[in-house]
């Protein structure tokens, strides 16, 4: 499926060749991420984080404008100088320039803050910059004014810190922070104000890979989250059934989890107990040779439950769809005669 | 449809990407290789390699193949199939039957079926 949407965004005149080549890659699991969020909502901390835990490489505007030194770099500096904003095609072209470098390809990449509005957002789709996750992050603007006000940076390492809520242990790191330029109350609301009216279009673009978090919980909590959904792969189209099996106590909810998994993805719910009350209901052959055991309130033996078991999930519809089975087996010997009838769940 | 789509599909048309990726779909699923990746790689470069006439095409098909196919279609062991059979047996390989100048008296015997066979995916494998 990647090697096909490769092909399909830079069309080359030699596909066996660059099928070849894209197979020697093997960079099919690099980390292809956009972390966006208002302003403060902690998109740097996040964004260094996964940095050190995927060891992919972090790109924001101020590390393509300071640390990178690319052919684009000096026009953009001179935008910056003359206080004017950077048009989104420059951005664009950084981006791509700095994203087609050998270690963005192997390691894959993080890309922070951008876009920030649907114009710059198409056109990283039409450079063929697609992100596979997008992490979103959200707070209550109040939360983020407030916030803002006690942002420190380190200028050395560039991570950032809070008053508040992140203060550094270490002393050196405490006596070199200082505050970041563009801080005042009024700043800060302008960009809010910017972010909100930006920010649907962009949304609406992701909407498939996007997912948001919230920023307003303790940064530990935001740090996993976000982790835990960017590992997550998404749905390919490769068929798959699956064959589920719930075990657990008596009350522990297996009936209401499983009810909500079939709906969610259509498979077909099986309850033991339902189905043996179902057989006799319908007065199958099966049916009758348990009716005595059920209306005298003895357990079914186990021989004839496998086969009432068997013959429901060797249907047609479970063969299909998949299934979920709660209410057995319940001993050893149930699971062992499950196995033997090469019903095993995956 | 809009520009770039059509754009895309016709690049498709024109490399005959679809027919490819599904007969290495049909490689993978015949050989099932421990590490598809590689196994892929290798396929391409014979393609590759089958192009300038250098080696052979990934052929799912060989000879042994192709003689136990004419034995199926030559139940009574005449030695030849009909015209009609052999069509249908070119349209159950995949390929073409469009140039066939054969009339519906010339029996087709076991040698003249392989060549004909082996020559027509030769052509097939060749537009990569």
């Amino acid at each position: 499926q990647n090697m096909l949407e490769e092909l399909l965004i830079h069309k080359p005149d030699d596909p066996i060749q660059y099928m070849i080549n894209h197979l020697k890659q093997n960079n099919d699991d690099a980390p292809r991420i956009c972390v966006l969020g208002p302003p403060a909502s902690g998109k740097t901390t996040v964004a260094m984080w996964l940095c050190k835990h995927l060891d992919a490489i972090r790109i924001s505007q101020e590390t393509l404008l300071f640390k990178e030194i690319l052919a684009l770099t000096r026009e953009a500096k001179m935008y910056k100088e003359r206080k004017q904003k950077i048009p989104n095609a420059l951005w664009a072209n950084l981006i791509q320039e700095r994203l087609s470098n050998v270690d963005c390809i192997k390691q894959g990449w993080i890309l922070e803050g951008f876009p920030e509005n649907q114009e710059q957002a198409w056109m990283l789709q039409s450079s063929g910059i697609i992100p596979r996750h997008v992490v979103v992050l959200y707070a209550p603007d109040t939360v983020l004014i407030e916030r803002n006000s006690g942002k420190r940076l380190d200028p050395f390492t560039e991570e950032v810190y809070h008053t508040t809520f992140d203060w550094p242990s270490d002393p050196l790191i405490q006596q070199r922070l200082v505050k970041p330029e563009d801080l005042s109350e009024q700043e800060m609301s302008k960009k809010l104000l910017e972010y909100h009216r930006n920010f649907p279009g962009v949304f609406q673009i992701y909407q498939k890979v996007l997912k948001s978090i919230s920023a307003d919980q303790p940064s530990m909590d935001v740090l996993s989250q976000v982790l835990t959904y960017v590992q997550t792969r998404h749905r390919s189209a490769a068929p798959f059934t699956p064959r589920i099996l719930f075990c657990g106590p008596p009350g522990s909810g297996k009936s209401l989890q499983a009810a909500l998994i079939a709906q969610k993805y259509s498979v077909v719910n099986i309850c033991c107990g339902q189905l043996l009350k179902e057989a006799v209901a319908d007065k199958t052959k099966l049916g009758e040779l348990i009716k005595p055991y059920i209306d005298n309130g003895y357990p079914v033996p186990d021989n004839l439950v496998m086969k009432i078991l068997a013959e429901r999930l060797n249907a047609l519809d479970c063969m299909t769809n998949g299934w979920v089975l709660y209410g057995f087996p319940r001993d050893i010997e149930q699971g062992e005669q499950l196995q033997k009838s090469h019903i095993i769940p995956n | 449809m809009a520009a770039g789509e059509q754009e895309a599909r016709d690049y498709l048309q024109r490399h005959r990407l679809p027919e490819l990726l599904h007969r290495l779909g049909a490689l993978l699923l015949y050989h099932r290789p421990e590490r598809p990746r590689e196994f892929l790689i290798r396929m391409l470069e014979r393609v590759k390699a089958g192009k300038r006439a250098e080696g052979e095409y990934p052929y799912l098909m060989d000879e042994a193949n192709l003689a136990a196919m004419f034995g199926l279609l030559d139940v009574v062991g005449q030695g030849h199939i009909t015209p009609a059979q052999y069509r249908e047996a070119l349209k159950t390989l995949g390929l073409s039957t469009e140039d066939l100048q054969l009339g519906d008296d010339v029996n087709i015997t076991l040698d003249v079926f392989k060549e004909e066979v082996k020559k027509k995916m030769l052509e097939s494998w060749a537009v990569y």
